[in-house]
């Protein structure tokens, strides 16, 4: 019987244990601690792995001791650290000494106990990652900006007391970049980066360790912006006032093409041609010659007796009406009645009516005549009738509206007309006031008399005019008076140089009879190729060489061009021309005609516009 | 007059009383107390990481696994000096035996640290590293515990010399022929030095706050 039970009782237990065994429930399996930490070497927290629950509900108990210790304490608190966790507090935490610690894992069916782990809390450090991470960028003046990233510790470190030494470290990247950017920053809680990328988007994170642990995780990454601006800044600057200075440029280049000649003559003005004193323009516009010529005094002829020879035309070319003004450039053409288009229907141009010689000089006096103008007598001829008196033309005509006397930058005496009948628009010579002491302008050029700047008394001294009834062959003085302009020299000269007009009579030129000590110039015509010439027959080979006077430049210096009838300038020598020694330079040139002969000299200096040496003068004067 | 001397002297007063640990007077002992700990805590913190090196590398190589560390409990010689465990505790012994006890540590390592390099250099296929890095903590920790002398001297100089050290035996266990017992010896003596190290670096922080920053670093 006993037996039996005995028997029965075995085979229930192994039944039973079979049973178990079946219904796949066993004891648990070993945990493990896989992990602690001490956030602050106050406290720490371990956290164990379960093994194998075997299928029954498993209570798990965690049980330590100390080195130098034989108590066995149980976990004080399962609960802080989370599931499978015991974490010791501040009680409980010793530094620099070694805990003892197991895990039991318990069921129905039995525990399992875990290895025992030894864990010495000094080893075991590892913050939680820093605070209140702060990334601001900073602009200094006239500096880079630079990202300064503020941060706090965690919390529950006790730093004050020097319990716990933190140290960070930061890492920042560019949002698309790969690789981080890393910076120690030891125990300050601040810190600055200053190589930054601008425009871009950066990310920053820091992170702590104790003076001797474990790195902390990285904080949450703090996204910042770096504004672009910041090196855009002076790159558009520059580029908007680069476009506005070229936009500025611009408009002065057109302003100064638009009114280039009216802001040079402002800069530049003109020299001022002569005028005459007590003239009236309006008067002469009037077309009341007498009273006109009352007014400057002429009354009479001055005496003539000295330019008998002098025969001197005056072509007026008047294309209003009928031959008002006639060309009297020489006798030969006396048919001639080739106006100019830009002189007044003056009743008296050109005939001789004015018939006080005396009166241009008169006329030629203006008050307002600067020192540099000097009277350009008109020599009026009767175009058709030589025999008239020749008089001495002292108007001045203007050759652009309807001012008398035009002169270089201001009211000044005009120069002589242009003879030349279907002569280019004079208007088109002169579209400065100052420039329009114009002369006739022959298709073969004609020569430039010379003007003599000296004003009315040289006008007076230096008539040209002489009468008309006297007959003499047609001569035409040219008086140019001319800017000191080059540019309207040109001009000038082109017209002269280039008449396409046709042909008109031969202009031409004046010899100068003498100059007086006032420097005037007393000028002869120049005996042409018309026979009638009374004085001086002229030969073009061997009569006296005349130069042309292209312009005047300042100084009173006389550009003289070589005529292009006459084969050479010449320094010819007229005996009845004298000068006197105190001539002026420009009266040196413009007297060329008196100079005795010194051909060779004074010929290689003059090949086209050239200008004459006055030494040459100088010493043919004397 | 006597106002202006009075005023002056009440400045420079509070210009030398931060520090109540100067009785040698005034600014100049203020900023050598703060150089010196700076530059103890320099040391102390060098020490570790060097012994704390010295220790991985040593276990690393020649001890990982064997468990030693089961036996090395409570086996330093200077448990025996009654060191703070925790901030409580630290902040609850004076200044000055604290400072005494950071000397009596740094004194008990004096002879184990000779012996130390002594040992290792006469091992046949010397550990370099391990053998550099004890040389240069013999002669580190020379220099600190001069340092915590001096220290010691200017803030409580009528402290009379200490000389509470624990005494080294481990030498012979250095020298057994048995090489796991050997070698336990070495553990052992390195894990010791590893921790006694990290005691006087956080002592000496400590130390610092309290003495240089007023508990505010």
């Amino acid at each position: 019987m006993k037996e039996n039970v005995a028997s029965a009782t075995v085979f229930t237990l192994l039944l039973f244990f079979n049973t178990c065994l079946l219904n796949g429930q066993s004891p648990p399996g070993k945990p493990e601690i896989f992990k602690c930490r001490s956030p602050n070497k106050e406290t720490f927290t371990c956290w164990w792995r379960p093994g194998a629950d075997g299928g029954l509900p498993t209570n798990y108990s965690l049980a330590y001791h100390k080195e130098g210790e034989k108590f066995i304490h149980e976990c004080p608190d399962y609960v802080t650290g989370g599931p499978n966790s015991c974490h010791f507090g501040k009680q409980y935490t010793s530094m620099w000494r070694t805990y003892i610690i197991t895990v039991n894992a318990t069921n129905e069916m039995g525990s399992t106990l875990s290895d025992e782990i030894y864990v010495d809390v000094t080893y075991i450090v590892e913050p939680d990652p820093p605070l209140n991470v702060v990334v601001e960028v900073k602009q200094p003046e006239d500096k880079k900006p630079y990202l300064w990233i503020k941060w706090s510790p965690p919390t529950l470190i006790d730093l004050k007391t020097g319990w716990f030494t933190l140290l960070y470290e930061i890492q920042l990247k560019p949002e698309n970049a790969e690789e981080w950017e890393t910076h120690f920053a030891g125990q300050q809680t601040d810190f600055k980066v200053l190589s930054l990328h601008p425009g871009q988007k950066y990310l920053v994170q820091v992170r702590c360790k104790p003076d001797h642990g474990y790195w902390s995780s990285w904080s949450p990454g703090y996204s910042i912006q770096i504004p672009s601006e910041f090196t855009m800044k002076d790159t558009t600057m520059w580029i908007s006032v680069a476009v506005l200075s070229a936009v500025i440029c611009l408009i002065i280049v057109w302003a100064v093409a638009l009114k280039g000649y009216s802001m040079a003559t402002c800069i530049f003005p003109p020299v001022p041609g002569p005028k005459i004193k007590g003239f009236d323009a309006h008067l002469l516009e009037k077309g009341k010659s007498e009273e006109l010529l009352s007014a400057l005094g002429c009354q009479d002829f001055p005496p003539t007796s000295d330019y008998e020879d002098l025969l001197v035309e005056y072509l007026e070319v008047d294309d209003s009406e009928d031959q008002h003004l006639m060309s009297v450039h020489s006798k030969e053409h006396p048919s001639q009645g080739m106006k100019p288009t830009y002189l007044d229907p003056d009743t008296d141009s050109g005939r001789g009516s004015c018939d006080s010689p005396s009166l241009l000089s008169e006329k030629c006096e203006e008050p307002q005549a600067s020192p540099s103008t000097f009277c350009a007598p008109e020599v009026i001829e009767k175009p058709e009738n030589p025999e008239t008196t020749h008089t001495w033309d002292p108007q001045c005509r203007s050759m652009e509206g309807k001012t008398p006397c035009f002169h270089a930058g201001g009211s000044k005496c005009s120069t002589w007309p242009l003879p030349q009948p279907s002569q280019h628009n004079p208007r088109s010579s002169y579209h400065n006031i100052g420039d329009v002491c114009e002369l006739a302008v022959r298709p073969t050029g004609a020569p430039a008399t010379l003007l003599d700047k000296a004003g009315k008394d040289a006008l007076k001294s230096s008539q040209i005019s002489k009468p008309r009834e006297e007959g003499k062959a047609a001569q035409q003085r040219e008086v140019e008076s001319f800017h000191s302009k080059t540019d309207k020299d040109t001009h000038w000269l082109l017209p002269q140089e280039k008449t396409p007009f046709g042909s008109t009579k031969p202009v031409d030129y004046v010899e100068i009879h003498k100059v007086n000590k006032d420097g005037a110039l007393s000028l002869l015509p120049k005996q042409g190729n018309n026979s009638n010439q009374p004085e001086k027959p002229r030969d073009p080979e061997n009569s006296k060489e005349y130069a042309k006077v292209s312009r005047v430049m300042d100084n009173n210096i006389l550009v003289l061009v070589p005529d292009l009838h006459t084969k050479n300038v010449a320094c010819s020598e007229e005996s009845a021309k004298e000068a006197p020694p105190s001539l002026e330079q420009n009266q040196a040139e413009k007297g060329l005609a008196d100079f005795p002969a010194t051909p060779s000299n004074c010929r290689l200096q003059l090949g086209g516009l050239e200008y004459l040496d006055p030494a040459c003068f100088t010493h043919s004067f004397h | 007059s006597l106002l202006l001397l009075l005023v002056s002297n009440l400045l420079l007063w509070q210009s030398v009383t931060p520090l109540p640990v100067c009785p040698g007077g005034a600014v100049r002992c203020q900023v050598t107390l703060r150089d010196l700990f700076d530059r103890a805590v320099v040391l102390s913190h060098y020490i570790h990481n060097l012994s704390s090196e010295m220790f991985s590398e040593f276990d690393k190589r020649y001890t990982q696994g064997r468990g030693f560390i089961s036996k090395a409990l409570n086996s330093c010689h200077t448990s025996s000096l009654a060191t703070p465990e925790d901030k409580e505790q630290a902040q609850q012994i004076s200044q000055k035996d604290f400072l005494s006890l950071i000397v009596s540590i740094l004194r008990s390592w004096n002879e184990p640290l000779y012996h130390l390099v002594t040992e290792v250099r006469g091992m046949q296929e010397a550990p370099e590293a391990i053998l550099s890095k004890a040389i240069e903590i013999e002669e580190q920790s020379k220099r600190l515990l001069e340092g915590m002398e001096l220290i010691l001297s200017q803030v409580h100089p009528e402290t009379r010399e200490n000389a509470v050290y624990s005494v080294w035996s481990g030498l012979p266990s250095l020298q057994m022929a048995d090489e796991e017992s050997r070698l336990f010896a070495y553990y052992n003596l390195l894990h010791c030095l590893r921790r006694d190290s990290h005691k006087i670096d956080n002592y000496l922080k400590l130390l610092k706050c309290r003495i240089v920053h007023d508990n505010n670093c």
